[in-house]
């Protein structure tokens, strides 16, 4: 018996259901969730965003479907196959792996990886199944250091020894997988950019505060996100987070606490509420006497960005709100490399010591 | 025409002094010095008008004797800018007693200052040209007529200082002939390939004249025939007398003084239309109490009062002028001749009601927009361009399209709201004919209509009738396109799916493939019987009879459609995905 049975009976009943449209001379459809702002709501339960109600049928002899219908199905397809060989891969060996010249055309299944990756979500959402459930791995990027021990099939690491690159976080991280031991730390550092994970790695933060420090190079990979609310979750430790003093900054951190809104369907797994945003804001500007000239003006996309974040239910608060507001009116965005203008260790030694001990964050 | 003559001779300012002693002397002097007013200048031009002029003349010989015209035209190369002229047609013929003078004088047709719609008007056309072909050769031109017993050949050149026609070589010929056959040699002329040849020429003549075979062998030996695709002769046209609003002073002042008449009014309800007594009652009220119009007598009217009653007359309100002196191509006939030499993919002639511009000119337009097939003028490099064909009275007109009110009108279409993106890159021919007693021509070369508004307005209205035609016929030739690729797309990606459900299911893509193949048909198939209803629907909006308030309602319409361009087209493209 392989794994993930109950996936490939879904996957099964999702073929049956299609054929049974076809039988009766119907236009076959599939009816998928619909991921997008206008179907989230905010659970006041989990504190995370939740998937509505709204559905959308995507169907066969839908001129503007047509692809993305076969696309569905192929891709439904394959993953049977991969789960039958019990074998996990990549969504982009998945891609390759679908990747093939139309018959008669010169158009292939599909172009681009950028074309199967949301599909992938698609059928994660309409049939209820997490990505691990369909033995699939998102690729990996995001780094972590601290005082613990991961034993990760058969292989013990002390996360306190992985030198200047820190340990790379596989892209399974349930319990099944990943056993989280020996944990010495006060709180995690979510860290938004490698760079600056770094820096604190470099000068031992997590040793000298007791902590541990964690980036997602950018936007954070679910791996990343599940393994941070595990520690917070399963070792009730406090989760900050440090991004730049920007939109997109603002929006990761989002991500981390509430959810993303396209998989809002697995937020209740993904999430961390409890997390706090610890910097950088543009209040610290005064507090800490950035100069000026490091300063970057918004651009349309960030002023945009405020306008649809000022109206998240979750940044419905006085605290965010300002805070929106002010980046609006000082016309300015910062990014965390900013502050080594008043010092290379700033950042490490007074900035977040500071803001620590003050418990100076943004809800 | 003799008045119209005069206008030019008195508003020549270089012939001012000498016009009485010319007009005693010689038309045909004045016309040697002044060949432009004939059409005779440029190397192109010149050959092309004087096809015409002979061709015109065959075709109106033809059609006065209820002949269907059949006309042969050759042009032989002799040499660097000198070519000879062969017109044949198979009408009357002219009598031997006539023949010299018909052909050797100028001005002396029988064609002139009648008001009615024919094709030459002119009477100094084939003169003209007999005399051209003596100026640069010093040759007579060749004319063999024939009607009952035996034809008559004689060669005929023209005695400038008298105007008089020179007949020589005179002789029965031994042969059957019936017709007329002209031949003349002619220097500093030239044939090219253009757009306004004597090829175009002839082929244009052709489509406004469905009735008419042309046979044609141009300069490098090739033939081409353009068959009568009608049997049927157009009527004669009536003569009509002039409405009363055609009146200048000139003529007022002199029609008066040489008519029978002992009155003004006397000499107004002899020589023109629409002059009742209610609009002898509506003019005295224009004129005030300075001009007792109903008492004057031939004597008392001077220019300054002539001037005055003119301007009146401009003012008063009168009965629209009768139009039944217009003899339109008509639509049926279009149909035929269009399809008969551009054998277009689809076609729209319509034929406007008569109306009158300046109040008293009778006129009315005929357009045809004719797409694909061969409709549109094919360049050298094999791309098609757009092109338009204007028409005066069954005449095409060639030259000074810029200048041209037709030309002007076709240009101010929005061609891209009826589905023609790029109006000048398309396979579109548009067919543009006026009919009117008198074409406002913009200048004496007559070969381009002057801006009257009447007359922009309805040729406008009509193009955007049949242009609206045009367009569904594109549309759904889109639509058809489209179709077809869809069902293509439908088929590819049918593949794709059966395979995987076969993965997913374990049913056998063969057998799902079949199936799939019957829904996408069926869909197709429940489109094309909507878009049927929707072809019901246009036939029935037809609006050839439409009147022009109601048209410009529909104009209107469309230009509201215009302004939210985006909402009527997303609704379309839905209703298409659907």
């Amino acid at each position: 018996m392989v794994k993930n049975e109950n996936s490939i009976k879904e996957l099964e009943k999702l073929g049956k259901d299609t054929l049974t449209m076809i039988n009766k001379k119907e236009q076959p459809y599939i009816e998928l969730p619909v991921r997008s702002l206008s179907n989230i709501f905010f659970d006041e339960k989990s504190k995370t965003i939740k998937m509505g109600a709204k559905t959308s049928k995507r169907q066969f002899l839908n001129t503007a479907h047509t692809r993305k219908y076969t696309q569905t199905i192929a891709i439904a397809s394959e993953i049977k196959k991969i789960i039958k060989e019990d074998a996990t891969i990549s969504i982009r060996d998945l891609y390759y792996a679908l990747k093939h010249t139309l018959k008669g055309s010169k158009e292939n299944l599909f172009e681009e990886q950028s074309e199967s990756d949301p599909l992938i979500e698609d059928i994660e959402a309409s049939l209820g199944l997490l990505r691990e459930e369909l033995n699939l791995a998102a690729s990996t990027k995001g780094v972590i250091a601290g005082n613990l021990t991961i034993k990760d099939g058969k292989d013990v690491i002390n996360l306190n020894k992985m030198g200047s690159g820190g340990w790379g976080v596989p892209s399974n991280v349930e319990p099944e997988n990943i056993e989280i031991k020996d944990l010495d730390a006060e709180f995690v550092l979510f860290i938004e950019k490698d760079a600056v994970w770094k820096r604190f790695n470099e000068d031992q933060f997590w040793k000298k505060h007791k902590c541990i420090i964690i980036t997602g190079k950018g936007q954070p990979a679910r791996a990343e996100r599940r393994l941070v609310q595990r520690f917070n979750k399963e070792f009730k430790l406090p989760v900050y987070a440090l991004m730049d003093a920007d939109p997109w900054g603002f929006y990761i951190y989002s991500v981390i606490k509430r959810g993303s809104i396209s998989l809002s369907y697995s937020e209740e797994k993904l999430a961390t509420p409890d997390t706090k945003y610890l910097g950088l804001t543009i209040s610290d500007i005064d507090k800490f006497k950035i100069p000026e000239n490091v300063f970057m003006k918004l651009n349309d996309e960030d002023n945009k960005r405020i306008k649809e974040m000022k109206n998240y239910p979750w940044f419905k608060n006085k605290a965010w709100q300002s805070e929106l507001t002010l980046m609006k009116q000082r016309n300015c965005k910062l990014e965390l490399e900013a502050l080594s203008r008043k010092g290379i260790r700033f950042i490490t030694e007074e900035y977040l010591p500071n803001k620590i001990k003050n418990k100076d964050f943004l809800p | 025409m003799i008045e119209d003559n005069s206008q030019i001779l008195n508003n020549s300012d270089t012939m001012v002094e000498e016009t009485n002693k010319l007009r005693e002397h010689s038309i045909a002097e004045f016309f040697k010095k002044n060949r432009q007013m004939l059409g005779l200048y440029g190397k192109l031009r010149s050959l092309t008008t004087i096809i015409h002029e002979y061709v015109a003349n065959s075709i109106d010989a033809c059609e006065e004797a209820g002949i269907l015209p059949e006309i042969e035209v050759k042009i032989v190369k002799l040499g660097e800018e000198h070519f000879e002229v062969h017109v044949i047609d198979n009408g009357p013929g002219i009598d031997e007693k006539n023949l010299g003078k018909a052909l050797g004088k100028l001005l002396a047709g029988t064609k002139f200052h009648r008001l009615i719609q024919m094709r030459g008007q002119q009477g100094i056309g084939a003169s003209g040209c007999i005399l051209f072909s003596q100026m640069t050769t010093g040759k007579a031109t060749k004319v063999v007529s024939g009607n009952n017993g035996k034809p008559i050949y004689m060669e005929i050149g023209i005695n400038v200082e008298k105007n008089e026609p020179i007949v020589t070589s005179k002789k029965y010929l031994d042969k059957e002939f019936k017709g007329l056959a002209i031949s003349s040699e002619f220097k500093e002329i030239d044939y090219q390939d253009s757009a306004q040849n004597a090829l175009e020429y002839l082929k244009r003549t052709a489509i406004a004249n469905p009735h008419v075979t042309i046979k044609f062998l141009d300069p490098f030996d090739k033939l081409y025939v353009f068959e009568r695709a009608i049997n049927e002769i157009p009527k004669k046209p009536i003569e009509i007398p002039r409405h009363i609003k055609c009146v200048d002073t000139d003529t007022l002042l002199t029609g008066a003084k040489n008519s029978d008449a002992k009155t003004v009014v006397g000499y107004m309800k002899d020589a023109y239309d629409r002059v009742g007594d209610k609009f002898f009652d509506d003019l005295q009220h224009e004129l005030g109490k300075d001009i007792k119009i109903k008492d004057m007598s031939k004597r008392e009217l001077d220019w300054s009062k002539a001037e005055k009653i003119v301007k009146a007359i401009q003012k008063t309100k009168t009965i629209a002028p009768r139009t039944d002196a217009l003899i339109p191509i008509s639509e049926d006939s279009l149909t035929a001749s269009i399809k008969n030499i551009l054998k277009p993919e689809t076609l729209y002639p319509l034929t406007r009601k008569p109306t009158a511009y300046k109040g008293g000119y009778p006129f009315q337009v005929e357009v045809a927009i004719s797409y694909g097939g061969e409709s549109g003028r094919k360049m050298k490099d094999g791309s098609i361009k757009s092109e338009i064909m204007r028409f005066a009275n069954r005449t095409p007109l060639l030259f000074d399209p810029g200048s041209c009110a037709i030309t002007n009108a076709v240009n101010s279409i929005e061609w891209k709201r009826y589905h023609i993106k790029d109006f000048d890159n398309e396979p579109i021919t548009v067919i543009v004919s006026l009919s009117s007693v008198h074409i406002p021509y913009t200048n004496a070369g007559k070969q381009a209509v002057a801006d009257e508004q009447e007359i922009i307005d309805e040729i406008k209205l009509a193009l955007m009738t049949a242009a609206r035609a045009i367009s569904n016929h594109i549309s759904r030739k889109m639509k058809h396109g489209m179709k077809l690729e869809r069902k293509k797309m439908f088929e590819r990606y049918s593949y794709e799916l059966a395979y995987s459900l076969e993965v997913l299911t374990g049913e056998k893509s063969k057998d799902i493939l079949p199936k799939l193949e019957e829904i996408i048909l069926k869909r197709l198939e429940l489109e094309d019987e909507q878009d049927e209803e929707i072809k019901d629907e246009i036939k029935e909006k037809k609006e050839i009879n439409k009147t022009k308030n109601e048209l410009e309602e529909d104009i209107i319409d469309e230009e509201e459609q215009e302004d939210k361009p985006k909402k009527t087209k997303s609704k379309t493209l839905k209703e298409f995905i659907e």
